[in-house]
């Protein structure tokens, strides 16, 4: 009865992984006739002198940098406010919020790509024009092109990363807030000091899962931007689909998604020893 | 039980007199929510806007359309792709309304037979099985996208359904929830229907299934979503365009739409309101859903 979900696991999982490590050796390129030839690492000196990698790795960087924080600090923030079980229109806003998070990015992309177009018809210009500013070529402009991706993914899964928080803020004792009101606590005093410490293990668990998750990011920058302008968008996920389905240099992609899996594993494993979410002491 | 948090005040039943200060506050919250909202909704209500705004007549895509149409709907959904004048966006939808169903209902079914055996019966290796569905959910896409990809190609099922659906009918997630789920059963109700001569099928099909309706609907949510708008992997494998899925056609779609935003919006409209409607229904298992994954993971 088990079996079902194995065979599928084992042929479309396990196996893979096994031979995206072996296929990392091999010169294979499905275009070209002749069969794969082990290259060793040749594979990988290639994609370290390969400036597009680089640039590709620079560019994720920027993209996590621009987007964890944002989303990490406004969802906290909503969630304290959407909190208060006396705010009036809370389901409405909890719903409102985390709309964007159902749509499909695809669709999210293509609907902030014309929000940026360089017409005057797009949203951003629009809104630009309202206070004066001339129009912008967002999109095109290798500086903005990053912002916009990054706007676009702040906004669409703010709404899940306030959920999160919601469900954590749900663990906090309601005894420590009554504490808090008969020694005379500030709202302020009582966030710093009881809501954010005891939110720890909520926080450390969207902060590895959200740092992890952006340095997967394709759809975005493939959708919106096409990589482009010139690669100032090009994402290390995009990279390896241009590399390996695009050019059908499947020992390189391999390669690089070895390399990524390797480095985020350890980058995950950094991230928890630093900010262990220890036993909460009351 | 969730106990409903009150932050302003420590218990609900004195009445304080507020401060302008407190005052403030609260109208500086609602603000924020207000502003928040409207940024959240204002790229959709743009694009819908757009969507209901003739192409023909020369206008500024305001957030509010001057007159009304649907032709663009019309258009959209009959639009003929450049392959074929019988190959539309309606062929898109039902081909993303297929795979969605397809993937959803044999999952569930893989899912919660795995999760039950796992939960209740002694197999050998049970402990070996149940770590690695858990690492199955550690394994990012992208590692195996390549290699995946190569297998899907041996088995001749590039641009097919089974090529789409398949590699998914079996999620770690998944196994996790429904075997947590069947561990809070009683085993009274098992033991009853073994005396009573049920063979494990029959308890499976019976009994566990119809129980674990709340983990059913959550799980199915959560399938639905995400099967509806996945594009990486149909990007990778599909090329035949009667084959397509809706991501795929949209960008397709803005490639060939690029001047016309009004044709464009209602062709995203279509793609995106399904699953708008689904939220909009399932609201309370999705949020618990969530919770629930981030809670336990």
């Amino acid at each position: 009865m088990v079996a079902p979900a194995y065979i599928i696991f084992l042929v479309f999982v396990f196996v893979p992984v096994v031979w995206a490590f072996y296929l990392s050796f091999f010169d294979y390129s499905i275009m070209s006739l002749r069969t794969p030839r082990f290259t060793g690492l040749d594979n990988f000196r290639r994609i370290i002198s390969d400036p597009v990698f680089w640039i590709s790795l620079k560019n994720t960087v920027r993209y996590s940098l621009g987007t964890v924080p944002f989303r990490m600090i406004l969802g906290l923030i909503l969630a304290l406010i959407l909190d208060q079980t006396r705010l009036v229109g809370r389901k409405l806003f909890r719903t409102i919020y985390f709309l964007p998070v159902v749509t499909s990015m695809v669709a999210a992309a293509i609907v902030w790509s014309l929000v940026f177009s360089a017409s005057n018809n797009g949203l951003a210009n629009q809104l630009l024009a309202m206070f004066g500013i001339a129009p912008k070529g967002w999109l095109a402009d290798s500086r903005l092109a990053m912002f916009s991706v990054c706007v676009l993914s702040v906004w669409k899964d703010l709404g899940y990363v306030m959920t999160i928080f919601t469900a954590g803020l749900q663990g906090v004792p309601l005894e420590l807030y009554e504490a808090c009101a008969i020694d005379g606590a500030t709202a302020w005093q009582r966030i710093k000091f009881v809501t954010i410490p005891l939110l720890r293990p909520t926080t450390f668990f969207i902060l590895v899962t959200e740092v992890i998750g952006s340095f997967q990011v394709f759809t975005q920058t493939y959708v919106m931007t096409q990589g482009g302008p010139g690669y100032a968008t090009t994402t290390l996920i995009n990279l390896l689909h241009t590399k390996g389905f695009v050019q059908y240099d499947m020992g390189y992609a391999s390669a690089l998604a070895v390399a990524m899996f390797v480095a985020l594993f350890i980058l995950s494993w950094v991230l928890r020893r630093v900010f262990r979410a220890e036993d909460i002491v009351y | 039980m969730k106990v409903p948090h009150n932050m302003t005040t420590g218990d609900g039943k004195k009445k304080k007199q507020l401060t302008s200060g407190q005052i403030a506050l609260e109208i500086l919250k609602y603000v924020v929510l207000i502003v928040g909202a409207f940024v959240m909704l204002a790229p959709m209500l743009w694009m819908i806007s757009t969507s209901l705004t003739a192409d023909s007549v020369i206008f500024s895509y305001k957030l509010i359309p001057e007159r009304i149409t649907f032709q663009n709907y019309v258009r959209a959904w009959t639009f003929p792709s450049n392959f074929d004048e019988a190959v539309t966006l309606g062929t898109f939808f039902l081909n993303s309304v297929l795979v969605t169903a397809l993937i959803t209902g044999p999952a569930l079914i893989v899912d919660s037979l795995a999760g039950y055996v796992l939960a209740r019966r002694d197999i050998p290796g049970k402990n070996l099985l149940f770590y690695m569905a858990l690492a199955t959910m550690m394994i990012p896409f992208y590692v195996i996208a390549v290699p995946l990809f190569l297998t899907v190609m041996k088995l001749r099922w590039l641009d097919t359904y089974q090529g789409m659906i398949v590699p998914f009918l079996a999620s770690g997630f998944g196994i996790f929830m429904f075997k947590q789920f069947f561990q809070t059963i009683p085993r009274d109700l098992e033991d009853a229907a073994l005396v009573d001569g049920c063979s494990a099928w029959r308890i499976y099909w019976s009994i566990m299934l119809p129980l674990a309706k709340p983990v059913i609907g959550t799980m199915a949510i959560f399938k639905v979503m995400w099967s509806w708008n996945q594009f990486l992997w149909p990007l990778l494998i599909i090329n035949d365009m009667r084959m397509k899925t809706m991501p795929l056609a949209l960008t397709m779609f803005r490639g060939l739409n690029v001047t016309e935003w009004g044709t464009l919006c209602a062709g995203m409209t279509i793609a995106t309101i399904p699953m708008v409607i689904v939220y909009l229904l399932m609201q309370d298992s999705f949020q618990k859903g969530i919770t629930m994954g981030a809670v336990k993971g």
